[in-house]
């Protein structure tokens, strides 16, 4: 019987979120345009229009040693022309912003090729070659996952992912790298992921209404509105098993029956 | 299901901020910056004028990250009603926190029933309670620094000194009533009946010494220097009370029992970590238990035992040997103190407790064989903490970092599951819950290396085979997965803690530390963490170790 691939138990909203955005097969929602040389701007590291800076030869000019791993991945696109690693970092507010560190990292692993991401409470970054990341970083910040006021892209002092909201429902930031736009009712970076200054405005558009970002969170949270993990009763018994299973594995390994 | 009580943190929370701690929204970036602390103004006002009386820049508050852009929060010390600013809590700002490390670093337990077998059987002489106050006015002569061999000698100004003695104390009532009281660390007195009925028996007959050499010395040199400090100066001290020849055989049998035969604070670390004994890395959880000596105090109040435990750990293992030590730099202040302050931890702990009254109705009484009822009882504990920080944003942003959050929700759960069972194993099996739960919960938890520990602790949590697994008691900062568990080792302390306390023994790991650190003597008052350090914030606590007598001013 060929394997069926699974994605996360559970019934609830953020259970049903989870499992859709790690599932590749499902389309994620492209809710908003920014331009490519605005992605290019507000991540920092080169100007639009600005050619790649390279860390090696392009693949096909260099003589690579034989490897059977090397033969059987493709390389990515920004690895085949040498490009420089960089990043891009996301803060994600508790109060049900779309996603969420782990969820990200899953996602990213389980979608997307040639990246290397890492997890903490207040950050979630990914590093790649920077072409494929400016493609991507586009992608991502086109989408569902992406929120204007609970989603920040921050390369330093990230914090504020815990913090109340402003009085017009924006996460902290101390670098203020992005502002409310009041008359537009839209959410502007007027600073780069380093908080350095940007030449001009960037709007990222008009947050989702908290009704909207109820329906499409992955945070479980008791909070009003909110979704208790403990009332997804697969989710819970999935994370119970987990380590009633790992705890018998290092004590009584005997005892681990019918897995 | 416990009752619904004033949440303990409120006061903390309706200090740090003028919203009601239920509400969402606030205001930011318009309460001027660093202006707002009083102690970032004092800091800068200091720094100009270091840097032109040196002629070097020095501390810049408006040079990287505008601080101050939210409210700023001051910190209550739990279970107190003592509020400081966060710098208060650094550990080179606060002289308490120092000073309960020095107090730990400059002690070391000698016994003395090696060197008077020594001098009865080898060298023929009578031991007598009387030749022991005499040795030990003697010691407490040579111990600070003094001479008592060559009359030619260099000292120590006991004025920098004044903190370093030698007291005695042992199971054997009959033999302590012949000691004079002045050298004696009375178990009868400090402890409970219960608590010292216990100890004793544990003790027995030996007769040990708590061993003080001056705070002084543990900083200029370092931990592994005080076993030997106080082997010299015992063996000075046994030439001159016993009249004993400097160069004769048995002398070396002194130094060898006070250097080999005695108890460290902390067991030596392996080269990659290297430091010497009696450094916080080597300092087991058991003994950091014992420590701390709430319940000696409060013996009724088991919560009170683990939160003063958890403090003190905070303080030992994360602040300084984790932030310091192992880190360098600024530190871990606000990681580590989210544990001992603003009543938080103590408000789940506490409703812990409510709980497996109700539950069980009372400590201990949980069968540990029933893995599944436990792990149920720890999915709600634990569900508490988290929805706690869910339903009170205040509380959320007082614990900013999610770090904070998962030591305090992991610890509430682990020294529950220590309390309901009695068993510190129990404890840390749920620890490692609270951490799987809290990640699927949240969809986040610490930072990359914080989270490595708790994705496989499940299975070294039980597991005994050498390699994996140690009981809780006897794990500590050098256990292979707790070398660099930032945050954790404060939760950590307070798991055995709880566990012995809820069954009512008199001490953790070890009756001698136990004994030992409740000497009034100490510096540091270890029955009352939280109040020590904030009397180090708000700058009323006096340390050992100053140099100022002998600085002309």
């Amino acid at each position: 019987m060929a394997y069926k691939r699974q994605f996360y138990p559970g019934t609830t909203i953020p259970a049903v979120n989870r499992r859709r955005y790690l599932d590749p097969k499902q389309n994620l929602k492209k809710l908003r345009d920014i331009a490519m040389d605005d992605v290019v701007r507000i991540m920092g590291h080169r100007n639009p229009g600005e050619d790649y800076k390279s860390i090696h030869p392009p693949l096909e000019e260099g003589k690579e040693p034989k490897c059977p791993v090397r033969e059987l991945v493709e390389p990515i696109e920004g690895a085949k022309k040498g490009d420089r690693v960089r990043y891009i970092q996301f803060t994600d507010s508790v109060y049900f912003a779309p996603i969420s560190p782990y969820q990200r990292a899953w996602m990213y692993l389980s979608r997307f090729r040639g990246l290397d991401t890492g997890t903490l409470s207040g950050r979630q970054i990914i590093e790649m070659r920077e072409r494929d990341l400016e493609k991507l970083s586009k992608f991502l910040i086109d989408s569902e996952t992406f929120d204007p006021a609970l989603t920040g892209i921050r390369g330093a002092t990230v914090h504020g992912h815990a913090c109340r909201l402003d009085e017009n429902g924006l996460m902290f930031d101390a670098w203020q790298r992005y502002i409310w736009d009041g008359r537009k009712k839209e959410v502007v970076y007027v600073k780069d992921q380093v908080a350095l200054p940007l030449d001009r405005k960037i709007s990222v558009g008009k947050p989702a209404p908290t009704s909207e970002l109820l329906k499409r969170t992955t945070i479980f949270s008791a909070y009003t509105g909110g979704v208790d993990m403990r009332d997804d009763k697969e989710v819970t018994a999935y994370g119970i098993r987990i380590h009633k299973l790992r705890t018998l594995a290092g004590y009584q390994p005997f005892n681990v029956k019918g897995v | 299901m416990a009752k619904d009580k004033e949440k303990l943190f409120m006061q903390a929370v309706k200090k740090k901020f003028k919203e009601d701690p239920t509400d969402l929204h606030t205001k930011f970036y318009c309460y001027g910056g660093w202006k707002q602390s009083k102690r970032k103004v004092e800091f800068v006002e200091a720094s100009k004028k270091i840097a032109k009386a040196r002629g070097i820049p020095m501390m810049n508050q408006d040079i990287g990250v505008p601080l101050g852009q939210r409210s700023w929060m001051p910190y209550q010390l739990s279970h107190t009603d003592i509020f400081v600013e966060p710098d208060d809590l650094h550990c080179i700002n606060n002289p308490a926190i120092q000073q309960a490390w020095d107090d730990i670093r400059r002690t070391v337990l000698v016994g003395l029933d090696s060197p008077h077998q020594t001098i009865e059987r080898r060298l023929g002489k009578e031991v007598t309670p009387e030749t022991i106050n005499a040795y030990l006015e003697v010691v407490n002569h040579t111990i600070p620094g003094g001479a008592v061999v060559q009359e030619h000698m260099a000292e120590c100004n006991p004025a920098l000194v004044y903190d370093s003695y030698i007291k005695v104390f042992s199971g054997n009532d009959e033999l302590i009533d012949e000691i004079d009281k002045r050298f004696v660390i009375d178990i009868n007195k400090l402890f409970s009946k219960s608590h010292a009925e216990q100890l004793k028996k544990a003790i027995g007959n030996t007769l040990t010494q708590a061993v003080r050499v001056p705070t002084m010395v543990g900083r200029l040199m370092d931990g592994a220097t005080v076993s030997r400090h106080a082997a010299m100066q015992i063996s000075m001290a046994f030439i001159s009370s016993y009249k004993l020849a400097a160069g004769e055989a048995a002398i070396a049998d002194f130094a060898y029992a006070a250097k080999h035969q005695s108890m460290d604070m902390g067991t030596m670390m392996p080269a990659r970590r290297a430091r010497g004994p009696n450094e916080p890395g080597g300092i087991p959880f058991g003994y950091m238990a014992d420590i701390a000596q709430s319940d000696r105090v409060k013996p009724d109040d088991p919560g009170r035992a683990a939160l003063e435990s958890v403090a003190l750990g905070a303080i030992v293992f994360d602040q300084i040997y984790l932030g310091g030590y192992m880190s360098g730099g600024v530190g871990f202040t606000q990681y580590a103190s989210a544990a001992y302050t603003d009543n938080i931890l103590e408000d789940y702990v506490y409703h812990a407790i409510d709980m497996i009254k109700d539950k069980y109705g009372g400590f201990c009484k949980a069968d540990p064989a029933k893995f599944d009822d436990l792990l149920k009882f720890g999915d709600e504990v634990n569900a508490y903490a988290l929805s706690m920080y869910e339903k009170y944003p205040a509380v959320m942003e007082a614990h900013f970092g999610g770090s904070q959050r998962a030591t305090v929700a992991a610890a509430t759960t682990g020294i529950a599951g220590a309390m309901a069972t009695g068993i510190a194993d129990c404890g840390v099996n749920l620890w490692y819950l609270s951490m799987l739960q809290h990640k699927e919960r949240a969809g986040r938890l610490g930072f990359y290396g914080y989270d490595l520990q708790d994705q496989c602790g499940s299975a070294n949590s039980l597991a005994y085979r050498s390699d994996e697994g140690l009981p809780m008691e006897l794990r500590g900062p050098n256990y292979p997965n707790y070398a660099m568990n930032v945050g954790h080792l404060s939760g950590y302390t307070g798991i055995p803690k709880a566990a012995h306390a809820a069954r009512g023994d008199a001490f953790t790991l070890n009756p001698f530390v136990r004994v030992a650190f409740a000497c009034p003597n100490l510096v540091f008052d270890f029955a009352n963490v939280t109040k020590e350090i904030g009397r180090g914030g708000l700058r009323e606590f006096k340390p050992a170790g100053e140099r100022t007598a002998v600085i002309k001013v």
